[in-house]
């Protein structure tokens, strides 16, 4: 189905399934143990092997010898996998260092032997015994020592123009009667999702599956081909239970390659979970920056120029983090720049983490904007109001095709008790502490990409979904099944939804929160299709027919879904494609962010004490999940304000917190009341759902509403992320 | 005197006697269930204790009741739930009102750390069947969730109802660990490792004379990572935590006699009422995972510079029961921790006990920890003081440091300046000042070390706060219960 025009009235918009609160439908598996995750599925194949992976110990350099042979002589060991017994490997399309390393190796942890054995203690054991003889090289491992000899980054993929302009920004931002030049700085994070990359690797002759946790079926499928040089045609890959991703499991990576490795040489089926410890250094991470702001305003506060420039780093051959990308479209100003630079670090691979780009992107620019506020002696909601724009500033002919910022504003600011913020920092106390309120913005770009299913209607008016998308947590099982149960009139205990299979007509996938209006939208077009099955078979003229309780109803004849496929299932498959819609309308989400915190006077200890999130993000197709989707998000980040944070040693290269008590995301008694309010909104132009993307949203603008509500706490401006409290009383009247 | 021993673990699994004979000595729970019994609906989501995707929880009997506790499957070993009840999510079948709870108030989403948030929640259903918040909170402080933000979770806690009273089988399961005991130790050597579960001081005492070089463990929150992380060989392992003498807390005369295998979920409440500053500290040690099985003296003998029971224990001028086979001698704890890494303990002694004296009416106390977040955080810093307040003046002080030095430690220079000095700022004044010649802390990815000496400093300045009753504005989850919107 191509979508080239507006959505009109469609059966979506009869709202009995769509839009309602629904309890996921995969839940009861998941509370009680029994969804199937990739490392358990001891159901699949017999006799599988264990596998332990290696790291290398150095980041950058060769190995010059790896001495197996104690390790192969172990109790239980079945093989040892090595660039030497491998084979040829090929460098995955998206992946940027090798995923087995040796003899160059590339990065800290870069996997260089798995030993596959009969239990994993007895892996675990023998890989203690592989010793490795390792050439240093010298790396780089510093963002801001490498920053000058930063480069230019190829432009493309999701990253946009590595420079940008308009008018004349120099010259607008001299003249400027207000200025802000100050820089930030992000740090390196980790998706700290709580399933380990895991894998079950089989060969059947020359055919492979797996059992993984992976959020991209077909990039996954296709790299795994790739990378054994392999037909794409031999491989399926099964993921149909994920355990947190956040972009940690966008790609193929080190477990899935070993594993089918490991299996061919054992001759047996093999499974590899990478080890907690090594996930952080072997995977992919967010990558630190540093953002230059330069905002320049009249006296009213109206920006006249706006400026933002990002540096970041990767191996060789990598992308930058595109931190200047919402500075694109989130204000007004006729004259702006935007400048993203690359440096090469020997550091691991830097790729993408929930809301790539946007995430430390509005971590800068939302204190950039409190801060210019501050200076033109505006309220920083009215300051973001007056420079509010519903049409794209690079382009004004193209408008957004639904732009609620203001409103998001000013519904938080009423409901959060905004009236009640001090505009004067630091002057609000309550016992020891200190208080503040603060507000960001939050952005992120509504993406359409095309995505198929396939549904089945059998004789018992059973309606079966099979696509290769994945539920990562957000929620795809139960959307997919509210859209199918609308489409086809019928309720959700009709509906059975199959994910994560190759097998399956190739989705969108779960990423840059555009699974939830793609995947569905090719759903919706394979229930079009079906809809006309159905009414062919009871010949019913299917412009006519309506779809409701498991009846099919045209003009004065009725009769009972199932009966379209008594004699013989039917089967309806189709996409959804895109015309250039997103080029004539800026398609966003958008939120207003509102914090308030208690910053311990004699201490800087800091307590997040409610958060309030007000998004505008299209039709909510579930608002249960839609809800959990922006508080997980607003919790990660408090984390990226507040803890979380990579440590590097600069001297050997590598991340020294790479544990789950190291690298700390928030508990429980860290996380205060938290609410969401969605605006009424359905965007006709985004899909025939009329949705939008939610789940990176969340995150969207919350550490810089973090941060200036400790500003307007202290009266300390910390511009370091994460806000640690050494940062902070350094800063603070003694 | 030696006991019978016996070769095979024994336990029970749900409610039906369970005999393992293949286990090595650092089998972990998680790895048996898994990977042998193959009940995976408990997760393995780091194999080091964080993030609590493994919890079940362990049942042993208390009091003639049936206590269930929640632990870490992942760094127990398995040979530790000897005679107990091991309890995991398929037990719970799928119709436990936590369980529709959870489904209800979408507090799963990705679906990996739900089962053992599963188990934490019930475990606090029943003991306590409708927690605060604040209580769920810290019930909840061992279970990491990176895709709810908790909130979810927290409404599925309040709402869920208590488990009815067909799904209680405390009696029964009372009745099978009681015919479980027949007094047997367990001993057995697998693939070149040893392990011992005396069940009595005296048995333990002359063990470890004879096998000096053994690890002795209990709680095993910092040695199960030594054998699923650090893979370090573990040859022989003697377990304090069957020995029922060791878990007991006593009062002699003006004394209260710690038994070294009593877990900081035991001797929190009991701290409550004595030194109710020693309690709340407790509570942000780990999660309640780790404080069901980490003992005070574990704690102490690990001799961590940034362990937290030290210098709140240092501060109460607590002693050590060491003992060396019939030998004993009582030790200042503060004179144990001889430097980074090293401890006044001879080959084959052990802490038998921890003697803490009780608060006399003059006795004032206080004590925190200071980390970036709330719960299961390394302190930056832990501080803890007590002295006695006679007619207006400070007496007797002894204020202790914990992550100031390769040891914890006290603060002789700052406990100078405060005592026979008058209760009042100025005296704390002197004490911040004289702190800095106390200390030199190191910088590291905790914390820089100027904020350590600052918030040393100003941590007096707030006890004296506190303690003079002009502000109590503390951390606590309960305090931040804001209604929003």
């Amino acid at each position: 189905m191509k979508f080239d025009t507006p959505a009109t009235t469609n059966p979506i918009d009869q709202l009995k399934v769509i839009g309602k609160p629904t309890d996921r439908i995969d839940g009861p598996l998941k509370t009680t143990g029994t969804a199937p995750y990739a490392y358990e599925r001891h159901d699949v194949v017999a006799n599988q092997a264990y596998g332990y992976v290696v790291g290398a110990a150095i980041a950058k350099g060769k190995v010059n010898a790896i001495h197996v042979l104690d390790a192969k002589a172990a109790p239980g060991v079945i093989a040892v996998i090595t660039h030497e017994n491998a084979g040829k490997i090929t460098k995955g399309n998206f992946n940027t260092a090798k995923l087995l390393g040796g003899p160059e190796i590339q990065h800290y942890h870069q996997a260089i032997a798995l030993v596959v054995a009969d239990s994993f203690e007895q892996a675990r054991a023998a890989a203690q015994l592989i010793r490795v003889d390792y050439e240093r090289s010298d790396g780089k491992y510093d963002l801001a020592a490498a920053k000058d000899g930063a480069e230019k980054p190829k432009a493309g993929g999701f990253g946009g123009d590595p420079d940008t302009s308009v008018g004349d920004f120099a010259t607008a931002f001299a003249a400027a009667p207000v200025q802000l030049d100050a820089t930030y700085t992000t740090p390196d994070q980790t998706h700290a999702m709580m399933e380990p990359h895991a894998t079950i690797a089989a060969w059947d002759g020359d055919k492979l599956t797996v059992w993984t946790s992976n959020q991209m079926i077909a990039w996954g499928k296709g790299d795994l081909a790739r990378t054994l040089g392999i037909p794409k045609e031999n491989v399926r890959l099964i993921s149909p239970y994920i355990g947190g991703g956040f972009g940690g499991k966008l790609f193929l990576r080190a477990d899935v390659l070993l594993a089918a490795l490991g299996a061919r040489v054992a001759k047996r089926p093999v499974k590899v979970a990478l080890q907690r410890p090594l996930i952080i250094n072997n995977t992919t991470h967010r990558p630190a920056t540093i953002q230059r702001i330069r905002i320049g305003t009249d006296k009213d506060g109206k920006i006249t120029a706006i400026g933002h420039e990002s540096w970041s780093g990767d191996l060789p051959d990598g992308g930058p983090e595109t931190a200047v990308n919402q500075t694109r479209l989130l204000y007004a100003g006729a004259n702006r720049m935007t400048a993203t630079r690359l440096a090469v670090l020997d550091l691991p691979e830097g790729n993408a983490m929930r809301a790539p780009g946007e995430a430390p992107g509005l971590m800068a620019l939302e204190i950039a904007i409190d801060e210019a506020a501050e200076k033109a002696g505006i309220d920083p909601i009215e300051f973001r109001i007056r420079n509010d724009t519903q049409v794209d500033p690079e382009k004004p002919s193209r408008p957004f095709s639904q732009r609620q910022l203001n409103e998001c504003l000013r519904l938080g600011a009423e409901k959060f008790g905004w009236s009640k913020r001090s505009a004067t920092p630091g002057k609000v106390r309550d016992g020891d502490w200190l208080i503040g309120i603060g507000v960001a913005a939050g952005l992120r770009n509504n993406l359409v990409t095309k995505s198929a299913a396939r549904v089945r209607l059998d004789q018992r008016g059973i309606v079966t979904v099979e696509t290769d998308m994945t539920d990562i947590g957000t929620g795809t099982y139960t959307i997919i099944a509210q859209t199918a149960a609308e489409m086809m009139g019928v309720g959700l205990d009709k509906v059975v939804v199959t994910l994560g299979d190759s097998s399956f007509p190739v989705s969108a996938g779960s990423g840059g929160q555009w699974g939830a209006n793609n995947s569905t939208a090719g759903v919706y077009a394979a229930c079009v299709k079906l809809r006309e099955a159905v009414a062919q078979k009871l010949g019913f003229n299917s412009a006519d027919a309506t779809f409701a309780d498991g009846q099919v109803q045209a003009g004065n004849r009725s009769a009972a879904l199932a009966d379209a496929a008594r004699e013989k299932e039917l089967v309806g498959e189709d996409g959804i494609e895109y015309g250039d819609l997103d080029k004539k309308y800026q398609q966003s989400t958008f939120a207003g962010h509102f914090v308030e915190v208690g910053v311990d006077a004699a201490t800087a200890e800091i307590r997040v004490r409610r958060m309030l999130a007000v998004c505008a993000a299209g039709r909510i197709l579930n608002p249960k999940s839609a809800r959990s989707q922006v508080i997980g998000a607003m919790t990660m980040g408090v984390g990226a304000a507040l803890m979380e944070e990579l440590a590097i040693d600069k001297r050997l290269g590598f991340f020294v917190n790479h544990d789950l008590a190291g690298y700390e995301v928030p508990v429980h008694a860290d996380i205060p009341h938290q609410e969401v309010i969605f605006l009424d909104e359905t965007d006709p132009v985004s899909s025939p759902m009329k949705a939008k993307g939610v789940g990176e949203l969340g995150i969207c603008g919350v550490g810089a509403a973090v941060a200036n509500a400790i500003y307007n706490a202290t009266g300390v401006r910390v511009r370091d992320y994460p806000i640690t409290l050494d940062k902070l009383l350094a800063k603070m009247p003694v | 005197m030696p006991q019978a021993s016996r070769q095979e673990i024994r336990f029970l699994l749900g409610g039906e006697v369970c005999i393992v004979r293949d286990a090595t000595p650092t089998t972990t729970i998680l790895s048996w269930l898994r990977d042998t019994a193959r009940r995976t609906g408990t997760k393995e989501g780091c194999a080091e204790g964080d993030c609590g995707a493994c919890t079940v929880l362990v049942g042993r009997i208390e009091d003639g009741n049936l206590v269930s506790e929640p632990v870490n499957a992942c760094i127990r070993f398995l040979a530790s739930i000897d005679g107990l009840q091991l309890e995991t999510v398929e037990d719970l079948g799928g119709a436990h009102p936590v369980q529709r709870a959870m489904v209800e108030h979408h507090g799963s989403q990705c679906g990996f750390c739900t089962p053992g948030f599963v188990m934490s929640l019930a475990a606090l259903k029943r003991t306590n069947p409708q927690p605060t918040e604040g209580e769920i909170d810290r019930a909840l402080a061992g279970n990491l969730c990176r895709c709810t933000g908790y909130a979810p979770i927290v409404a599925a806690a309040m709402a869920a109802q208590p488990e009815p009273a067909h799904m209680r089988l405390d009696e029964t399961i009372v009745a099978k660990l009681r015919a479980l005991d027949d007094g047997t130790s367990l001993s057995f050597r697998r693939d070149g490792a040893r392990w011992d579960s005396p069940r009595t001081t005296d048995e333990l005492a002359s063990l470890f004379l004879a096998f000096p070089d053994a690890r002795l463990v209990a709680g095993a929150t910092d040695v199960g990572l030594w054998a699923t992380k650090l893979t370090r060989d573990l040859p022989h392992l003697i377990y304090v935590g069957a020995i029922d003498a060791l878990r007991r807390v006593e009062q002699v005369d003006n004394t209260i006699e710690i038994g070294a295998a009593v877990t900081y979920a035991d001797i929190e409440p009991i701290f409550d009422g004595l030194y109710p500053d020693f309690a709340r500290l407790i509570r942000r040690i780990g999660g309640a995972q780790v404080r069901s099985v980490g003992t005070l003296a574990g704690n102490v003998a690990n001799g961590s510079p940034i362990g937290d029971g030290s210098p709140a224990l240092i501060a109460l001028g607590a002693e050590l029961v060491l003992r060396r086979g019939d030998e004993r001698r009582a030790l200042p704890i503060e004179e144990f921790f001889v430097a980074y890494g090293t401890q006044q303990r001879w080959p084959g002694e052990f802490i038998e006990t921890i003697r803490v004296p009780l608060p006399a009416a003059t006795t004032r106390y206080a004590a925190a920890k200071i980390g970036k977040r709330f719960d299961q955080d390394i302190s930056s810093v832990c501080a803890a003081l007590r002295f006695e307040l006679v007619d207006g003046a400070i007496l007797e002080p002894r204020l202790a440091f914990g992550g100031m030095d390769g040891v914890p430690r006290r603060a002789a220079r700052a406990e100078a300046a405060l005592q026979g000095r008058s209760f009042n700022e100025a005296a704390f004044e002197a004490a911040m000042l004289a702190l800095d010649q106390d200390f030199s802390p190191i910088d590291d990815h905790r914390a820089s070390a100027s904020y350590r000496t600052r918030v040393a400093r100003n941590l007096l300045l707030k006890f004296y706060r506190e303690l003079a009753g002009e502000t109590a504005t503390r951390l606590e989850p309960d305090a931040y219960v804001h209604a929003i919107v």
